[in-house]
């Protein structure tokens, strides 16, 4: 598949108070990637994901949803095609059931009757809050609020769905269901895209990760190449450590091993029990 | 003299059911505790708890006792406990004042709401600010910092306090890795050098395993496991009570289960 | 940066120990005054603007307020004050002129309107109270930091919490600002309109109003904590960490100035001042 799902040009934004946020950023992802994006704060990332719905605009550059150029279209029209779910759910909820909060964005877009109670249903099972339809938002707790939250991004069924981070905060159990919707909405064929800390996460969830820092785009791979032992100067620049089982492989001499899946599998097949001694 | 949890039962005003059921835990001078459990377990009203925030200053009925040096928290004033007990939370801007225009007098705000001397106030500020060796913001505007020197001035704003315990809530929640860093470390420190005993909610499993020397597991309100922080955080039943083993001990497993051997030593 | 220089902390008079930066000395000798002085300059002021009627006090009042505000050398900054006033100023001059009840010495007459020489008499002299006043606030505002007042008031008296208040609704104005901000993202980010008709717009007043109250509340109580883990309820009075300089002779101006206020309005009301033009 070589859709084109956003494209960025020369991109380049300057807040209005004289803040460069983002420069010379070239992107291609095409339709059904998985993409983390990580970095420090006030590296870019949240700025450049802003302009995938328009909330922002360039300053440089263009940006480009589904080929089609972003220009001057409302953000009201651009939410039918990316979604964009933020951190802090408190922030958003403002029904007082949680049903009528999912409802909320595919009604802004045109959806009714059947059909909305369609969306408003799967996006519930999808994040694991079907018996809580009628309950009240805050009576939930705050990994599941943060999870109705992405629900009523996905209730619009939008087919690129990005994702500002979505593990912040959340325990073992909201993690391992953050995991399995972007597994949920990749194998669905849509484009996912993800701002996140979570080194561990981003490593065994995401297919290609893109590294900035100060405004730029510095590493762009898959996990292998961007937790290789080559790249981790660039990546202390940015004060990012790999994960783990990345630094395990290196010093065992295993490569560029960014999970433990991957990383044990590079040990057995470099001969199972091999490592009583250090290699290399 | 300690923080000592016993037989505590806490129920938040106007909620239906207690939020912490028997829970009894010690905090001792000079080590850290660490505190895990699932989203909702009563990790925050642990916190509160301890610190006497609950029920001083927020309400609700607490039944069961908790003594800081051997005076209970119901029986102190909202200032009193601020002495003996600091508390931080998840949010670095909602603890910040919001009235100084500097980072030092941002940290002096403790010491002079006490009335104390002007020259123990400014010893106080100076010595909070090199525990944390963030002297270089001292003339910078807190609203201005990033979310991790904010959390480490709200940190020195408590130490100037001088209490003996110190109860964070999620001091990592917030920040980038480098902020998690700054905090973990400083933390790890502070309780070495001042000899507070130091209280961490955390979910960040990998950061406890390199500061904490015992763990608590907190689940639905109570207590199911306290122990050496290297025992608990081994335990295999971790992921079932809904937290993330330390990437070590995960990787170690995995291994394990496919016949591996790993390097002993390499840094966590 | 090295802060507790005693040298420097010597060199702007202030508590030993405490760096200069938080000393902070304005520049300037209007601002260098203690600014307890400058409050009642400009309550002064601002309030004889309105006292006084007829021409001569006023021009003596707005006479005094120009001297001020040259002496406080606020220049070009006190613009966006004056350009504020100008809607007021123009409403009342056209009310006025206009409509001035019981007029007969007419300007000239257009059809049914007349315009008349009492009602602009008496519409000028309103503009420049306006005028006074204005002037008198922007002297005062652009001079005088808030902390500054608070931290004086403070160690004449004024208690703690009313300072807190003071002090922190100035700093959340950003806050709620920003707060707000992110939840219009939010909500425009689920497809809500805010740049389509006005009709469509409309619709957002809960999604954008619900989350800033309820987030505002649940902030407040997360602050309160705060501040109470801080002895802020204390029953000690704060320690005093800024002095500012006054003098004997500050003190006389400034109960000179008061006393002038009271015998200003008392003579005002009682109608002894009518001898004045």
């Amino acid at each position: 598949m070589t859709v084109s799902a956003l494209r960025t040009e020369g991109l380049g934004f300057v807040y209005p108070e004289g803040t460069r946020a983002l420069e010379g950023v070239d992107l291609e992802i095409l339709q059904g990637e998985r993409v983390a994006i990580i970095g420090q704060n006030g590296s870019g990332k949240s700025t450049l994901v802003r302009h995938f719905n328009g909330l922002l605009r360039p300053t440089e550059g263009s940006v480009a949803v589904a080929g089609t150029p972003v220009g001057m279209r409302h953000v009201a029209e651009l939410a039918r095609e990316v979604g964009l779910a933020f951190q802090n759910p408190d922030r958003q909820i403002f029904s007082g059931r949680v049903a009528r909060e999912v409802e909320f964005g595919p009604r802004n877009i045109g959806i009714s009757g059947q059909e909305l109670a369609a969306c408003v249903n799967d996006a519930l099972a999808a994040v694991g809050l079907e018996g809580r339809a009628e309950a009240n938002p805050y009576d939930l707790g705050f990994s599941q609020r943060k999870l109705l939250a992405l629900a009523s991004v996905l209730a619009m069924r939008p087919p690129i769905v990005v994702l500002d981070e979505p593990t912040t905060g959340q325990d073992a159990n909201g993690i391992g269901r953050v995991r399995s919707i972007v597994e949920m909405l990749s194998s669905d064929g849509r484009t996912v895209v993800a701002i996140s800390h979570d080194m561990r996460f981003v490593a065994e969830t995401f297919a290609r990760i893109i590294v900035m820092r100060a405004g730029r785009v510095v590493l762009d791979g898959s996990p292998r190449e961007v937790f290789a032992q080559e790249q981790w100067p660039i990546l202390a620049s940015t004060y990012l450590e790999p994960p783990l089982a990345a630094r395990i492989g290196a010093r065992m001499g295993a490569g560029s091993t960014p999970t433990e899946a991957m990383l044990v599998e590079r040990l057995l097949e470099q001969g199972g029990a091999m490592g009583t001694g250090r290699a290399g | 003299m300690t923080l000592a949890l016993r037989g505590v039962r806490y129920r938040y005003a106007g909620a239906a059911a207690a939020a912490l059921e028997g829970v009894s835990l010690t905090l001792e001078p000079g080590h850290v505790l660490g505190v895990v459990g699932p989203n909702g377990a009563g990790k925050s009203t642990l916190c509160l708890v301890a610190a006497g925030l609950a029920p001083a200053t927020i309400g609700g009925e607490l039944a069961g006792e908790v003594r800081i040096d051997g005076v209970t928290t119901a029986s102190s004033r909202p200032h009193e406990l601020a002495q003996r007990c600091g508390i931080l939370f998840q949010n670095p801007t909602t603890q910040l004042s919001g009235t100084s225009a500097t980072v030092w007098e941002e940290v002096a705000f403790g010491p002079r709401n006490l009335g104390l001397p002007l020259e123990e106030v400014v010893a106080r500020v100076d010595a909070a600010l090199d525990a944390l060796t963030i002297r270089p913001l001292a003339d910078r505007d807190p609203e201005r910092l990033s979310g991790g020197q904010a959390q480490l001035v709200a940190l020195a704003g408590v130490l100037a306090l001088r209490p003996a315990y110190l109860v964070l809530d999620e001091p990592t929640s917030q920040l980038d890795p480098q902020g998690t860093r700054l905090v973990g470390t400083a933390i790890g420190e502070l309780a070495r050098q001042t000899g507070a005993g130091v209280l961490v909610v955390e979910h960040k499993t990998d950061l406890l395993a390199t500061i904490a020397e015992q763990v608590a597991v907190l689940v639905a309100g109570s207590v199911v496991a306290s122990d050496e922080a290297a025992s608990i955080l081994a335990d295999a039943r971790l992921e079932a009570w809904g937290i993330e083993s330390p990437s070590r001990i995960r990787i170690e497993r995995a291994a394990r289960r496919a016949g591996v051997h790993l390097v002993s030593e390499v840094e966590a | 940066m090295q802060p507790s220089d005693p040298a420097a902390s010597a060199a702007s008079a202030g508590p030993p120990g405490v760096p200069a930066f938080v000393q902070r000395p304005p520049e300037g000798a209007y601002r260098r005054l203690n600014p307890t002085t400058k409050l009642v300059i400009a309550v002064v002021e601002a309030l004889t603007a309105f006292v006084l009627r007829g021409w001569t006090g006023l021009v003596i009042v707005l006479a005094l307020v120009v001297v001020t505000a040259a002496v406080a050398r606020i220049g070009r900054a006190m613009l966006p004050f004056m350009l504020a006033t100008i809607p007021l100023i123009a409403s009342i001059l056209l009310v006025n002129t206009f409509l001035y009840p019981g007029a007969t010495d007419a300007i000239v007459r257009i059809g049914p309107l007349t315009p008349s020489w009492s009602g602009l008499e008496f519409a000028t002299q309103a503009a420049l109270r306006v005028v006074a006043f204005a002037l008198s606030v922007a002297v005062f505002g652009l001079t005088t930091r808030p902390d500054d007042l608070v931290s004086d008031l403070e160690r004449r008296g004024l208690g703690r919490r009313v300072g807190f208040v003071i002090s922190a609704t100035l700093r959340t104005v950003p806050r709620i600002l920003q707060r707000a901000g992110e939840i219009t993202e939010a909500q425009r980010a689920r497809g809500m309109d805010t740049e389509g008709g006005i009709w469509r717009r409309v619709r957002g007043v809960l999604p954008l109003a619900g989350p800033l109250i309820f987030g505002a509340l649940t902030d407040v109580e997360e602050q309160a904590m705060a501040l109470e883990a801080r002895a802020f309820s204390a029953p000690a009075r704060r320690t005093v960490l800024r002095t500012f300089p006054d003098s004997p002779a500050q003190r006389t101006l400034r109960w000179a100035l008061l006393a002038t206020l009271l015998l200003v309005v008392g003579l005002s009301v009682s109608g002894r001042l009518e001898f004045l033009p």
